[in-house]
């Protein structure tokens, strides 16, 4: 019948390049520190209205490019976001618009930093229980219209970047190409150690003007960031332990590991849990940032450009972030 | 093999008056997950169930809790699984649908064998009360509902599904902010001046799509399924307007007994309109065993479904 499997990527960063120098001139901050603490040299934001729709929109029709395939080969469209591009409905019927493909269901998932993986778990079951036969599954994220540019939101506003990426989903020919499984967990004791509590439900009122002027907004993201180091290090870990055990290999056997680029010292400190070789890790936060549901397809694409991903590498995708929630796919490409 | 549903439950909170219509409304702040929450014990006895049993959430919602994490990581701790993935699906009026196939498929493709679907919404703390907004406001209603799904038989067969969008219109029936990418901030006091962060909604266009379209998927899903409209004992049908579901099935030559209009007597709930109105109607009696039912949706985005399951 055919593993499902990634047959394109396509990518779209926002247009203009922020560097740490950059953020300095607007809070407390210097380019040491930001990159100390996670690696980041600059990242991508928009400079015009831009929505994550319209990033996953160029990033679409890249990976359709790619594939050789039009926007109207797609039978569904899945997008992982946690900044849409309005607060209903979903960013892929905003998508959907902007690839001007009628008529096909769309359908948001929200689950943070490990959005794509998720996704993809979805993906991966609508193909093979034989609902859709082409899903498009794109990650897109426009983080800066929403962070606290000042000296009060530093922790968190340095480490994030807009930007999309997509991927073509498709069941192939062969038994032993594409996913091989998909681990998916969660852990909601710790939501509120890394969360945007407002726009809110639970609040008397979802969205006030006191929520966007008080001393301490809950419209911005909050992060107790070593609670999130210490916890993505070890999930991380296990994640990647649980997909290679469930394949029947083990962590050497892997080619090439793409993890979320939430910080370069969690991605370091999993490899040297795992004792897993620096070099076959791809991360590219230097120069983007964390584009949280974008994270894992603009990596794909990347590893592709630069020639580290080939046909036939063992490939283990692994995301932690907000929720808690984390992630592993094992694929063979 | 598609799934099976073991156990479902409801839960609806207080009525209370809102714009001269009696609707189900959260008495003190809580979100989506907190309605969910109280649904399950009654699903889980049913079913069997307790919540190590849980491999899987689904949940489906356009009122999260809070912005992120989903309200499934919210409902996964007050239930105390194990850390069970906890997948949050927005896909509106059609989100219990989306949901469906969603936790469908993962059964149906072997990935899990026992998934919690969930589909809630806490409307009210999104209204706007003014007078301008009382005509939006008392559409709605708040209220969540909970399905054991599982392969092995239950009392209810999904046997199609069917989903679809046309995010042209997304316009005509929104919530505009906060909107993330608007340059350089994505919602301002000024939004909240004008009313941006209520729900707009352009009556005549949704109405007209929906008597268009919703006729249209339950005919989808009766094709795929090699089924007669005659053979459907009861359908349900759930629009924010009622007389567009009535006027859909008018126009299916469905009769009144059986027909059930999801938002007639709740508001509409969303997400939660269709399984809430299923659980309620099969547990006075509108339902029986053997029972085949129809469910259609047709909403914002937009987006529309249609299911037929078979009670057994």
């Amino acid at each position: 019948m055919g593993l499902t499997r990634i047959r394109s990527v396509g990518r779209c960063l926002a247009d203009k390049i922020v560097t740490n120098d950059d953020l300095a001139g607007l809070m407390e901050t210097d380019d040491e520190w930001i990159q100390q603490r996670s690696g980041i040299q600059q990242r991508h934001h928009i400079s015009e209205n831009t929505g994550p729709a319209d990033l996953g929109a160029v990033a679409a029709r890249q990976a359709l490019d790619r594939a050789g395939l039009e926007p109207g080969d797609i039978d569904c469209i899945l997008f992982g976001t946690l900044s849409p591009d309005y607060d209903m409905p979903a960013s892929a019927c905003v998508l959907q618009d902007r690839l001007g493909i009628p008529d096909v269901p769309a359908m948001d998932v929200r689950n943070q930093c490990t959005g794509f993986l998720y996704g993809l778990t979805v993906a991966d079951a609508f193909i093979q229980a034989g609902r859709y036969e082409r899903v498009l599954l794109v990650g897109g994220e426009v983080h800066s219209t929403g962070l606290d540019f000042t000296t009060r939101g530093r922790q968190v506003a340095v480490l994030f970047g807009d930007g999309a990426g997509a991927a073509v989903i498709e069941r192939g020919d062969d038994d032993e190409r594409g996913i091989l499984s998909t681990h998916l967990h969660s852990d909601g004791k710790f939501a509120d150690k890394l969360w945007l509590e407002a726009v809110s439900a639970r609040a008397p009122h979802r969205l006030t003007e006191e929520m966007i002027t008080s001393d301490d907004p809950p419209i911005f993201p909050k992060m107790q960031g070593r609670y999130v180091f210490k916890h993505a290090v070890t999930r991380s870990a296990e994640a990647i332990r649980e997909a290679v055990a469930a394949g029947g290999y083990s962590v050497s056997d892997i080619d090439l590991l793409v993890p979320h680029q939430a910080n370069l010292r969690i991605n370091q400190a999993v490899a040297m849990a795992l004792e897993f070789p620096e070099e076959k890790v791809v991360n590219n936060i230097q120069k983007l940032g964390n584009t949280t549901a974008a994270t894992i397809p603009i990596a794909l694409y990347d590893a592709l450009e630069d020639g580290r991903l080939n046909e036939g590498d063992l490939v283990c995708l692994v995301a932690f972030g907000a929720g808690f929630t984390w992630a592993s796919v094992l694929l063979r490409w | 093999m598609g799934a099976s549903i073991l156990g479902l439950s409801h839960e609806l909170p207080p009525r209370k008056d809102v714009g001269g219509v009696s609707r189900p409304v959260v008495a003190s702040p809580s979100g989506p997950s907190e309605l969910a929450y109280s649904a399950c014990a009654v699903a889980f006895s049913e079913a069997g169930w307790s919540p190590e049993s849980v491999e899987m959430i689904v949940f489906a919602t356009m009122t999260p809790d809070v912005t992120f994490p989903g309200a499934g990581c919210f409902l996964q701790d007050s239930l105390g699984c194990a850390t069970v993935g906890a997948l949050d699906v927005r896909g509106q009026c059609s989100g219990f649908l989306m949901g469906l196939a969603v936790a469908n498929d993962l059964i149906e493709a072997g990935k899990y064998e026992r998934i919690l679907l969930a589909a809630a919404e806490v409307h009210s703390s999104a209204m706007d009360e003014s007078e301008a907004g009382q005509w939006v406001s008392s559409l709605y209603g708040d209220g969540g509902a909970v399905l054991a799904l599982g392969r092995e038989p239950g009392f209810g067969a999904i046997r199609k599904i069917v989903c679809g969008s046309e995010g042209r219109h997304h316009q005509r029936f929104w919530v505009e902010f906060p909107a993330c990418g608007r340059y350089p901030t994505r919602v301002t006091v000024d939004d909240l001046k004008r009313g941006g962060h209520y729900l707009q909604i352009d009556r005549d266009h949704v109405s007209e799509f929906g008597r268009e379209k919703l006729p249209q998927v339950v005919g989808e899903v009766l094709e795929l399924d090699g089924s007669a409209a005659d053979e459907v004992d009861v359908f349900i049908v759930s629009h924010i307007f009622p007389e567009v579901a009535a006027d859909a099935a008018a126009a299916l030559s469905i009769p009144a007994e059986r027909l059930i209009v999801a938002s007639e007597e709740n508001g509409h709930l969303t997400a939660a309109s269709l399984p809430v109105a299923f659980d309620q109607a099969r547990r006075d009696g509108r339902i029986g065993t053997g029972a085949r039912v129809c469910l259609a949706t047709c909403g914002a985005g937009y987006t529309w479904g249609a299911a037929l399951l078979e009670c057994e």
